[in-house]
Parts: C-alpha cells; sequence; structure tokens
C-alpha cells in the first residue's frame, strides 16, 4: 500500500504574502541575487584589479590573486591631476543642476497652472528637443560658440567656445526638457483647491510658485536633482568639444584620459581612476538614494 | 561609471561607426574610434576659410601658445615637452603659455581645436596627417624656419606638404623593428637573422622549442598595420609602398596579393588568434618567454619594463634580395604652426628653435626618459641602449616611412585596418581582401 492513498487530498490554504509566496520569494530572491551580481561584477572586478600591480596581473593573469598594491590610487591622482579637475567638474556641475531645476520649475509651473492654447504643443517642444540626438547639432552648436564673442573676464578665448559658461548653458539646455516634463506632470498632481484658496488670500503669482509650489515639489527636485547631478558630471562629449581643447579646462570625466600614455595603458591604474571618478557619483547616490527612487515613478501617475 | 570610462578606452573593444571613417584625428592606437567629432567638422568648408581671419596679430609679441599632446605630469613626454618651452621661455624672454591635453583627447579633437581657438605652436605628425591640414590651410607655412642645422633631407622631406612648401619641425622619432630577448636567444642557441632563408630557419627552430616565433595582437587593428608595411617595402619596395599609400597604386594587384600571400605564410609562426590579444599582451607573452620575437615599435619596452635590459632588436631582414632591406617604419612627432593661432610671428620664432638640437638636450635633460632626437646635434649621452641602437639603425636607413595611418589618408587607414582583421579570420581569403579594400579606396581617393 502505498502512502499516498492513506493521505487525503489537503485543502488549499492560503499562503501570507501574496504572489511572493515563500517558494516564489526564495526564486526571486535567487534571481535579483544573480541580477545584481551581474551588475555589480564589472565594478568588483574594476576594484578588486585596481589593488593590483600591472606587472604581477600581467605575469599571472586577472583571475589570479596577489600583487597587491595601494599605490595605483596614488598614482591615479597624481598623474590624472584629478584635484584641479574634480573642481572644474564642480564649476560645471553644480551651477548647471541648480539653473536647469530653476528654469524648469518656472515652465512646469506655468505649463501645469495655467491653461493657454499652446501648453501641450509647448511640453512637446521642451521633450522633443530631448529626443535630438546631441551628435547631430554638433557642427551648428560648435559654430555658433566660435562666434560669440565674450568679454576676456569671462572667458579668456574671448568667445563662448573654450569657456564653463558655453558648457553649462549646453547641459542646461539639453536637461531642461526633461526637467520640465517631470516637474509638471508632478505640479498637476498637487490640488487644485490649494492654488484657490491662495487667490482668495491674495497670493500673487510669483508667491505661488515660490512659497506654495516650490515646497511642495522637494521631492521631485530631489529626485531631479540626484540625476541631474550623475548626468552632467558624467557628460563627456560636449566638454571634449565646447571646451575648446583647454587642458586645463577639462572636468574631470577627461581627465582619466591622461592615465594613459600614447601607446601603453596600464589597465589597473585606469581601473583605480575609474574608482575615484565614480566615487562623487556614488557618494550622491547613496546618500540620497531614497529620493532617486522614489523619483523613478515621479509623474508616472496623474493625481 | 566605471564601465563608461572603459567604454572610451579603446582597447576595450572595437566599434567603427561609419562616421568614424572620416576623421583627421587618429592616433596610432585610437584612430578607428576618434569621433565624428573631428570629421563631421571638416565637411564644412567655409569653416575654413573663417580660420584664418584672426591670425597674424603683432610681430614678436611677448608671449606664445604652445599645444601638448600630454598631459601635465602624465610622465617623461609631457616633462621633456614642458623643459622644451621652458627652455625657450629662458632664452628668448617670450613667456610660453602651455596647453596641456593628454594623447588621445588631443588627437580626436584635432580639427574642433584647429578650427576653434588653437595655440599658436602644437604638437603634430609628419607625412600625411600634416599634409591634410597644410591643404586645408590650417597649419601656417614655415619653409622660412628651414633648413634647420642638424635635420637633414630625409627629415625635410617628412615635413614638406605636397605644395612642395614645409609645415613642421621634427622633435623625435622612433623605429618600428622586430624585438626579441638576448638571454632567450643566447639561452637557445637562436641568431639574428640576416635573409629570408635566415629567419625562415629560425622560426622552424622556435616552434620546434615550443615558442610562438612571434607575438602577435591585433584587437586594436592598427599593431597588423605595421607587419603589412614591413612585407610591403620588403616585397615590392619602398617607392611602391608609398604610391600604394598615396592612392596612385591599385590594391587588387598581384603585388598587394603577394605580399598577402608571404604574410599568410608567417601567420603558422604568429601567435594564434591575434584578434582576441591586445599588443600589450602579446608583449607579455615575450616577457615571459612564450614568444621568440615581436614586430613592434621602441614603445614595446613600455608594457615589459622589468625586461628592458634584456631587450634587443633588429631590422625585419630582406625578403627579396633585389629590394633589400633599408626601408622601415620610423614614425617621426614634432610641432606646426596653427594658421588660427594669435601670435604666428612668435610662434614661427618658437618653432625655430624647438627644431635646434639645444631643444631637443633641453627636453631631455628634463625628463627621466629621453626621446631620439630627430636633430643629429643632440646629445645621446642620456640614451638608452635600444635607443642608441635605434638612432643606429633609423640613420643607417635609405627610406623612412611613418607608418600606414600617418602616410596614408586617415578616413582611408581605418580600410585597411577592418579588412585586415576581417583577413586574420580567414587568411585563405586573400582575393577578398585586396577586392574590398580596393573597392573602398576607389571611392575614398577621387
Amino acid at each position: 500500500m502505498s502512502r499516498a492513498d492513506n493521505v487525503a487530498p489537503a485543502p488549499p490554504v492560503r499562503i501570507e504574502g501574496g504572489a511572493l509566496n515563500r517558494p516564489r520569494g526564495l526564486i526571486a530572491t535567487i534571481v535579483m541575487a544573480l541580477l545584481s551580481l551581474a551588475w555589480l561584477f564589472p565594478l568588483l572586478f574594476a576594484v578588486v584589479n585596481s589593488l593590483r600591480t600591472y606587472q604581477y596581473t600581467q605575469a599571472n593573469g586577472y583571475l589570479s590573486l596577489g600583487g597587491w598594491t595601494f599605490d595605483n590610487y596614488k598614482n591615479a591622482w597624481d598623474r590624472g591631476q584629478f584635484g584641479p579637475h574634480f573642481i572644474n567638474s564642480m564649476i560645471i556641475t553644480i551651477p548647471a543642476v541648480i539653473l536647469t531645476l530653476f528654469l524648469a520649475s518656472l515652465v512646469a509651473f506655468v505649463l501645469a497652472r495655467f491653461s493657454y492654447r499652446f501648453n501641450l504643443t509647448l511640453l512637446a517642444v521642451f521633450l522633443a528637443a530631448n529626443l535630438l540626438p546631441p551628435q547631430a547639432l554638433l557642427v551648428p552648436i560648435f559654430r555658433i560658440y566660435r562666434e560669440i564673442p565674450l568679454p576676456l573676464a569671462m572667458s579668456d578665448t574671448g568667445r563662448l567656445l573654450g569657456s564653463y559658461w558655453g558648457l553649462i548653458a549646453i547641459n542646461v539646455a539639453f536637461q531642461l526638457g526633461f526637467c520640465t516634463f517631470v516637474l509638471s506632470n508632478y505640479m498637476k498632481t498637487l490640488p487644485k483647491e490649494i492654488y484657490e484658496s491662495a487667490e482668495m488670500d491674495g497670493a500673487s503669482v510669483w508667491r505661488q510658485y515660490w512659497q506654495l509650489t516650490m515646497p511642495l515639489v522637494r521631492p521631485a527636485l530631489a529626485a531631479l536633482a540626484t540625476l541631474q547631478f550623475t548626468w552632467i558630471y558624467n557628460e563627456f562629449f560636449w566638454a571634449t568639444v565646447l571646451l575648446g581643447g583647454r587642458g586645463e579646462k577639462f572636468p574631470i570625466t577627461s581627465s582619466l584620459g591622461n592615465l594613459r600614455g600614447q601607446f601603453f595603458a596600464d589597465t589597473n591604474l585606469l581601473a583605480a581612476g575609474s574608482i575615484i571618478v565614480a566615487l562623487p557619483v556614488l557618494i550622491v547616490f547613496f546618500v540620497l538614494q531614497k529620493q532617486f527612487v522614489s523619483g523613478l515613478t515621479l509623474g508616472s501617475t496623474k493625481g | 561609471m566605471t564601465t563608461r570610462s572603459h567604454d572610451r578606452d579603446p582597447r576595450q573593444g572595437l566599434q567603427i561607426p561609419p562616421s568614424a571613417m572620416v576623421t583627421m584625428a587618429a592616433s596610432r592606437r585610437n584612430f578607428l574610434r576618434s569621433a565624428a567629432l573631428g570629421g563631421a567638422l571638416l565637411g564644412a568648408p567655409g569653416l575654413l576659410a573663417a580660420c584664418g581671419s584672426d591670425s597674424g596679430s603683432g610681430g614678436g609679441g611677448k608671449s606664445v601658445k604652445f599645444g601638448m599632446n600630454e598631459a601635465k605630469g602624465s610622465g617623461p613626454a609631457a616633462d621633456r615637452l614642458a623643459a622644451m618651452a621652458k627652455a625657450y621661455e629662458k632664452k628668448s624672454g617670450v613667456s610660453v603659455a602651455v596647453n596641456a591635453v593628454d594623447h588621445n583627447t588631443f588627437q580626436e579633437g584635432i580639427t574642433t581645436y584647429l578650427q576653434g581657438s588653437p595655440d599658436d605652436v602644437f604638437t603634430w605628425f609628419a607625412g600625411f596627417r600634416m599634409n591634410q591640414f597644410a591643404e586645408q590651410q590650417l597649419i601656417t607655412d614655415v619653409s622660412d624656419v628651414w633648413p634647420i642645422d642638424g635635420l637633414n633631407d630625409s627629415f625635410k622631406a617628412a615635413s614638406t606638404a605636397t605644395d612642395g612648401k614645409q609645415y613642421f619641425v621634427p622633435k623625435d622619432y622612433y623605429p618600428w623593428a622586430v624585438f626579441y630577448r638576448k638571454s632567450i636567444f643566447q639561452q637557445k642557441g637562436y641568431e639574428v637573422p640576416t635573409t629570408y632563408a635566415d629567419l625562415q630557419a629560425l622560426m622552424a627552430k622556435m616552434k620546434k622549442d615550443g615558442l610562438s616565433p612571434f607575438a602577435f595582437g591585433d584587437k586594436d587593428g592598427w599593431p597588423a598595420l605595421g607587419t603589412f608595411d614591413i612585407l610591403n617595402m620588403r616585397i615590392n619596395g619602398f617607392d611602391y609602398h608609398m604610391k600604394l599609400m598615396a592612392g596612385d597604386e591599385d590594391w587588387d594587384t598581384d603585388q598587394v596579393k603577394q605580399v598577402f600571400d608571404t604574410w599568410k605564410g608567417f601567420l603558422e609562426y604568429t601567435q594564434p588568434d591575434p584578434l582576441g590579444r591586445t599588443w600589450q599582451e602579446a608583449a607579455t607573452s615575450m616577457g615571459k618567454g612564450e614568444s621568440g620575437m615581436y614586430l613592434l615599435g621602441t614603445f614595446v619596452v613600455d608594457a615589459i619594463a622589468d625586461q628592458a635590459d634584456d631587450l634587443d632588436f633588429f631590422t625585419f631582414p630582406e625578403l627579396d634580395s633585389a629590394v633589400g632591406a633599408d626601408a622601415l617604419d620610423a614614425p617621426i612627432d614634432g610641432f606646426c604652426l596653427a594658421a588660427a593661432g594669435p601670435n604666428q610671428d612668435a610662434g614661427k620664432e618658437m618653432l625655430k628653435y624647438l627644431g635646434t638640437a639645444e631643444a631637443a638636450d633641453a627636453g631631455n635633460n628634463g625628463a627621466d626618459a629621453p626621446f631620439i632626437a630627430a636633430n643629429s646635434g643632440a646629445s645621446t649621452a642620456s640614451y638608452s641602449a635600444l635607443q642608441k641602437k635605434s638612432a643606429e639603425v633609423v640613420g643607417a636607413a635609405k627610406n623612412i616611412a611613418q607608418f600606414l595611418d600617418r602616410d596614408t589618408r586617415s578616413d582611408f587607414a581605418p580600410v585597411v585596418v577592418q579588412a585586415i582583421q576581417t583577413w586574420l579570420k580567414a587568411p585563405d581569403k586573400i582575393d577578398d581582401v585586396v577586392t574590398s579594400i580596393q573597392k573602398q579606396k576607389e571611392s575614398i581617393f577621387v
């Protein structure tokens, strides 16, 4: 007699936890662990090899262990001239982020709060500009920048080309569309009644924007600030072109190039340099992680 | 983040967008990738005319701008250039404003740089690369700086554009040759080959001893060009090679096919699967004693610095006694004067100085490792043994080529690179490779 015959079919048991019951949860955990490992692997591999000498890894292969050293970081910092270039990056990134958010919030406020005939068109135009590949605009922008004069006090080249102003402007221009889109959608979720009562109390439009809307959209601003900081900090394309080949003005992303020679590249040194360069982004991300995650779904639902 | 920066590293993989085919900004290592950045701009002819407009301000100004293709503090190459600039400053009393950009970024951005707001004097290469800028009037005719004491006719020829004027002042050079480890040759009783038969015997012997006779890596595409150059120069001669580079000869001819056919014979003696190996990895295999020889530039030392004292080299032996073995690749680096530079006269004065033996000595004394000065009057006291020999070998060579990517159009070199990489996967298909190059050659050289 087999055991199965003895056991009556068990009634279906409702398991707590919804879709992620225990076995499913386990599978999900394993899948997620594997996926995150796949994402983390290159980064961890770079970290490990940045702590080893080039000679050792060349002689024994990258899968070996040994040849530990911290010199790569020291050398990368010195040779890459990361100190001054990091300051350059901040000179570009911080004003660009602040300006982008400020301008975008102004546009978004008007688009969300007032209905004009061209509201949708305007929003579409802002978005459309986002779809344009920057490479397509390279030649016209380069020529425009070359022709625009700036006083020598603002740019030592006497033109917009080769100045920080131009680079900040281009970053603002390219990020404005996305920020406007996100912010206007977020502002549309704010209850109309607040504005009605504000109006009743005699608040001007400026006051409605500055003292009412801005504090309420702070989560969106924080999320966008994180994203924008990452994007502008990592921006490489415009920086190499619009700084007109002035090496001392390059942001930190392009100073990574300092770590390779004409022919020879010490990959371990490059790994160390890349990690140093990536560090500020990681720090910003971890500090503002909460805002970042909430920012991913921003504007996806309309209240 | 980390991965992004690796994307920019040319060694990490080859992506050749069609747009990259049009580029001025080629470096030996890197020209494949150099983005449409530079190239696209060249298409705009009106741009070029506008460039000269603000050049030529007052004569003998008190400052000159100097753009160098090495980042500050990035090694001896940067130190040497900085020392040369400083020496000129001291000697002339003219202040030199140095603009230092790392090598690859500088080259990739060269066209935007020259059309934007360039420095007066900037570091560049001899040969076709220089000639292209001369034809576009992006660089200034400096024939009145010539002749320069200590620079012989072959350097003058390398500084001369197709219009017969000089646009370039040479600084240094390095040869391509067959490198080997002295200790291994001694230990196994190998001898430096002087004829094709010697070389074949040596390769067979090495193979029997369990070595790869030639280290070979072509992941980045450009190293194999060195092999093509030397084989073509040995089989068809220097003049034919230069004509082929200039687009005056066709590629689907018996001569070119013979080069590939000879190369195919060598492939069984070179490391297998070269497309998966960078030159650094190939150099390492020689350093570890797994490969016997390596045909490369003197920069091979950088990858196996530990064995620097053990390295020696010989020029590639003759393959055809009628052609001989008196030609080799020895790319020359030096300086040009940007047409859009603000101070043409001061720039020219500085160029005159940079060509002298005095400038070369100042550079070499200002850094840990010297370059091989183009100027024959420069002191060789600080040279390493390899450099002394390089200077001898190049001095003895009758004809000097600049390496394929500097001897031909910058939009054509990537064609050859890609074709050779495809061919290395299927070495029997020689007809395919030459027809493919020929087809593209016809559309590029019009």
